[in-house]
């Protein structure tokens, strides 16, 4: 799976997590960019993620993100 | 003496900015809690939060340690929300685990308890039950000749007690922990108080309370059961109990999971009691198919009494 497939699916979980079909993420996203995005939906993000894609992630990753960039990059890490 | 008149004119917009800086994904939440607030909310806050600047100066403190103990108790609620959600389980399920985690620890007792005080009034759902509380318990002026409050935690709850209640009413508190019980001590500052530092099953009283106050401390049990059993017990003929309690509500020192309200209710019937009055206060600005779709925490207040016989 390439970068902008995983994009595609993180979006995707995006949008069924804060329930907002009109959320369209791209690597340089942030928190400050999609209103919704507060410390309740991150977590589920976090594990909305790691269920699709049957990953888990450590604390100091999920704090290093600084951007979508940056989580679809770890996501990467993980399936390779 | 410290003095930060920045604080003292306007504390929770000094905490919510000072929070926006330091941690910004969390402070949509409070923003969308301020969002909420009236002028009721502003005058009890401020009420409290002069009270409380005078006790952190007391101690040689600074609202800011206070700021910083609420984002350590963030981050710790983060990190058991993850594995909540990823296993469906709080993490700790026995008495002795969470004891040696926090409340055998002096420096996380600290900040766990400035962080839960910072919390009454930044988070919404805190506020509503508090609301409910000191809205209802007029109600009880008359009939409440002796006051219990078991678990009494930074003593808020206690204080607005002192002052709704009757002036001639006997006031009793039971807390296991000592850091509780000093900074109740230091927030009440009333000598009508009698504090016990003991375990709620090793205590007893000859005449039997009025009222009876517990404020989230079923799910810090093994067997919620069997306390409201105990206090059932200690409650006279004709009295009320209030009582709190979330559910899906990960912590540090959370050990019993009711996953929903009715879990909640069924355990009030079986210990004796029925419900007189109850409210139900989502944690977060969610629709309820999200909130049990995504396990989201509520807070479940209610006024009980003994069941007809």
């Amino acid at each position: 799976m390439d970068r902008p497939e995983i994009l595609k699916k993180v979006n995707d979980v995006f949008i069924d997590v804060m329930d907002d079909d009109n959320i369209i993420l791209n690597y340089v996203t942030t928190a400050n960019d999609v209103d919704e995005w507060d410390s309740l939906n991150h977590i589920q993000l976090v594990v909305a993620i790691e269920k699709l894609f049957k990953i888990r992630f450590t604390s100091k990753e999920i704090q290093s993100w600084d951007n979508v960039g940056a989580m679809v990059d770890s996501i990467i890490s993980k399936l390779n | 003496m410290l003095y930060y008149p920045e604080v003292m004119i306007e504390p929770v917009n000094y905490i919510c900015e000072r929070i926006e800086a330091l941690n910004p994904i969390h402070s949509k939440k409070l923003r969308k809690s301020m969002e909420f607030f009236d002028d009721k909310y502003n005058e009890l806050a401020g009420a409290f939060f002069e009270k409380y600047i005078q006790l952190l100066h007391a101690e040689n403190k600074t609202l800011d340690y206070a700021i910083d103990c609420y984002l350590k108790m963030i981050a710790d609620v983060n990190a058991e929300t993850l594995e909540f959600l990823r296993t469906g389980k709080y993490s700790s399920s026995t008495f002795d685990e969470v004891n040696a985690r926090v409340y055998a620890s002096p420096e996380t007792m600290a900040y766990y308890m400035h962080g839960l005080i910072l919390s009454q009034f930044l988070w919404k759902h805190h506020y509503q039950v508090f609301d409910y509380f000191i809205n209802t318990l007029p109600q009880y002026i008359n009939t409440t000749k002796s006051y219990l409050e078991v678990g009494v935690g930074h003593g808020l709850y206690l204080s607005k007690s002192l002052e709704i209640l009757d002036d001639e009413a006997s006031f009793t508190v039971v807390d296991i922990s000592e850091t509780s019980i000093t900074l109740a001590k230091h927030f009440t500052n009333n000598s009508r108080i009698a504090f016990n530092l003991r375990d709620i099953f090793d205590f007893d009283n000859e005449e039997k309370f009025d009222f009876i106050t517990l404020g989230e401390v079923l799910e810090h049990v093994e067997d919620p059961l069997k306390l409201l059993s105990k206090l059932n017990s200690l409650l006279s003929e004709n009295g009320t109990l209030f009582f709190t309690t979330p559910t899906n509500a990960p912590a540090i020192d959370h050990i019993y999971l009711f996953n929903n309200v009715e879990e909640i209710r069924k355990i009030v019937r079986q210990a004796g009691f029925q419900i007189i009055g109850e409210r139900a206060f989502l944690s977060e600005e969610v629709s309820p198919e999200k909130a049990e779709k995504y396990k989201i925490a509520v807070l479940y207040a209610a006024f009980i009494k003994k069941a007809d016989v």
